[in-house]
């Protein structure tokens, strides 16, 4: 039986002053803390009320060198553990706005005011909402972000996934496992994703793949009982007990808007990989414009920015 | 065959050196129609012999009725943590996957010794005029049902105004339809205001204090309180 022993953080209420302060608690943000601490710099990671952002949501990972296949969720925990091994420092708190302060930064936490004079922006994405009519409404109610959680509600049933990505194709793997029929629907005529998955969720004997096709809307009672598509053949209503999307990712930056500048789609504009607009700020993993995001991308950022603020104390 | 292994045990025994008062835990189990009691037995076994600060009993809600009816426990498997003075923070289900982090923090909470929660949250669990019974639905698989999960128990602990119930929605499938959870985790206090997600302190107590206020009727949404100001 898998127990997870990793105990949930608190807030704190103590405002303080430091030398770097890390926001976010995903791969990127873990591997800045745990560089963080092996620099023995005076840091505090303050970690969302997601732990483990979106990689801890993820089923498998089976692209993360060294490591065969591991759950997202083991693998953050080992992360943070390592971290924290070597001193790294989390609290559990939203980080609600950023705002430079002569030579420092001011950071406002739900409960707490930080002083630093470096932050390293690691804050991630969330998974991007398509606005349809339906989806905020059915959210809870069949319309789901996440089938790591919400897979055991939709045994037996038929549900559709939307999206073309890796975390479509693998999200719709792990709960074909559980349905009894899946619908994946893709606005393009062929996947996003890696090929080996594009090809496992092809051969899965409960999924079918509708090309060229888009989703209008959702549709219910209590909770979700329809979709209304756009297929090449015209508008389609099909029956679906839930619904869940992987329409791409909104970059978690809206407290440094008047930080560091930001791209059109929200992102934080980086040179030089992990550097931005502002000479004692950093960003890392998704909530960067670097094109690759992977764990293996988002925890190398981490730990780079964490040497570019030791570099700079020094 | 134990459930926890060596790694388990040996990073759990770490953990509870945080302790520093007893944690009273009380186990209710059963024989019959209940296919998870015994693994939850079995866990709780298992804890039991790594603190002495942590003082588990185990008891039969058909044979300790009358205790069984002072707990309030309508269900099995529950696990009831406390400092042995009441009964607030309840987890109905098999503590594993996510919700054994849950339970492990609900233990520190009681009996480390550091107050978990923030100011703001404790000025508004003692202004409360009001009773807040909180259940929160949660999976063993979803990682960010402990942070909401461990939320309630706080609130619950701190406060003799509040009741948490942390409910497997796996294990209790009519509970769950009852409440329309299809997603977790989802939180419902006093019946008619519910959350989807994982709130902070802050968006919990700013909607609560909002909700309470307005009393409402019907089902609502605690986060319409924090869109609508």
């Amino acid at each position: 039986m898998d127990l997870k022993t990793g105990l949930v953080g608190s807030g704190s209420s103590v405002s303080r002053e430091l030398d770097l302060v890390i926001a976010g608690g995903g791969p990127a943000a873990l591997a800045a803390a745990l560089y963080a601490a092996r620099y023995d710099i005076d840091h505090i990671v303050l970690e969302s009320y997601q732990p483990g952002g979106q990689a801890a949501l993820t089923a498998v990972i089976e692209n993360y060198p060294g490591i065969k296949s591991i759950t997202g969720g083991d693998i953050v925990a080992a992360m943070k553990e390592q971290a924290e091994s070597w001193g790294a420092v989390f609290e559990m708190a939203s980080v609600l706005s950023a705002e430079p302060l002569k030579d420092m930064i001011q950071i406002k936490a739900d409960s707490s005011t930080y002083m630093t004079r470096n932050l390293i922006i690691a804050t991630g994405a969330a998974p991007a909402k398509l606005g349809v009519p339906g989806e905020d409404k059915y959210y809870g109610r069949g319309v789901s972000y996440c089938a790591t959680c919400d897979a055991p509600f939709f045994r037996n049933a038929r549900v559709l996934v939307v999206g073309g990505g890796d975390s479509a194709v693998k999200e719709a793997l792990h709960l074909s496992e559980f349905v009894s029929e899946l619908v994946l629907i893709h606005r393009r005529d062929k996947f996003r994703a890696e090929p080996y998955l594009a090809k496992k969720l092809l051969s899965c004997g409960n999924c079918t793949v509708l090309w060229n096709t888009t989703l209008k809307e959702i549709k219910g009672d209590e909770s979700v009982e329809s979709a209304v598509l756009n297929t090449p053949e015209g508008e389609k209503e099909m029956k679906f007990d839930g619904v869940f999307m992987y329409v791409g990712r909104k970059p978690a930056t809206e407290p440094f808007a008047n930080l560091v500048e930001l791209n059109d789609n929200g992102t934080v504009r980086t040179h030089n990989i992990v550097h931005t607009s502002r000479e004692n700020v950093f960003a890392a993993g998704d909530v960067t414009d670097n094109d690759l995001r992977q764990i293996v991308t988002a925890v190398s950022d981490g730990a780079r920015a964490a040497s570019a603020v030791f570099d700079k104390l020094q | 065959m134990g459930i926890l292994s060596d790694s388990d045990a040996a990073e759990v025994t770490k953990i509870f050196g945080a302790l520093v008062r007893d944690v009273h835990v009380k186990v209710y189990t059963q024989k019959l129609e209940c296919p998870t009691c015994t693994d939850t037995e079995t866990i709780l076994r298992e804890l039991d012999g790594l603190s002495e600060r942590l003082k588990v009993s185990f008891l039969n809600p058909q044979t300790d009725s009358e205790d069984a009816r002072k707990d309030g426990v309508e269900r099995v498997p529950a696990i009831i943590v406390s400092d042995g003075t009441h009964c607030r923070v309840k987890f109905y289900g098999t503590p594993s996957g996510y919700e054994f982090s849950s339970l492990l923090t609900t233990i520190i909470d009681t009996g480390g010794s550091e107050e978990p929660l923030t100011e703001g949250t404790i000025q508004f669990l003692k202004d409360l005029d009001t009773d807040l019974e909180m259940q929160v639905f949660v999976t063993p698989t979803c990682p960010h049902c402990p942070a909401a999960a461990v939320l309630a128990s706080r609130m619950a602990r701190y406060s003799s105004r509040v009741r948490s119930e942390v409910i497997e929605a796996n294990e209790f499938p009519e509970l769950s339809r009852k409440f329309k959870v299809q997603g977790v985790p989802r939180t419902i206090v006093n019946g008619v205001f519910y959350a989807e997600g994982s709130l902070s302190e802050t968006m919990m107590t700013d909607a609560l204090k909002k909700g309470l206020a307005d009393d409402p009727s019907i089902e609502t949404n605690l986060l319409d309180y924090l869109r609508h100001n």
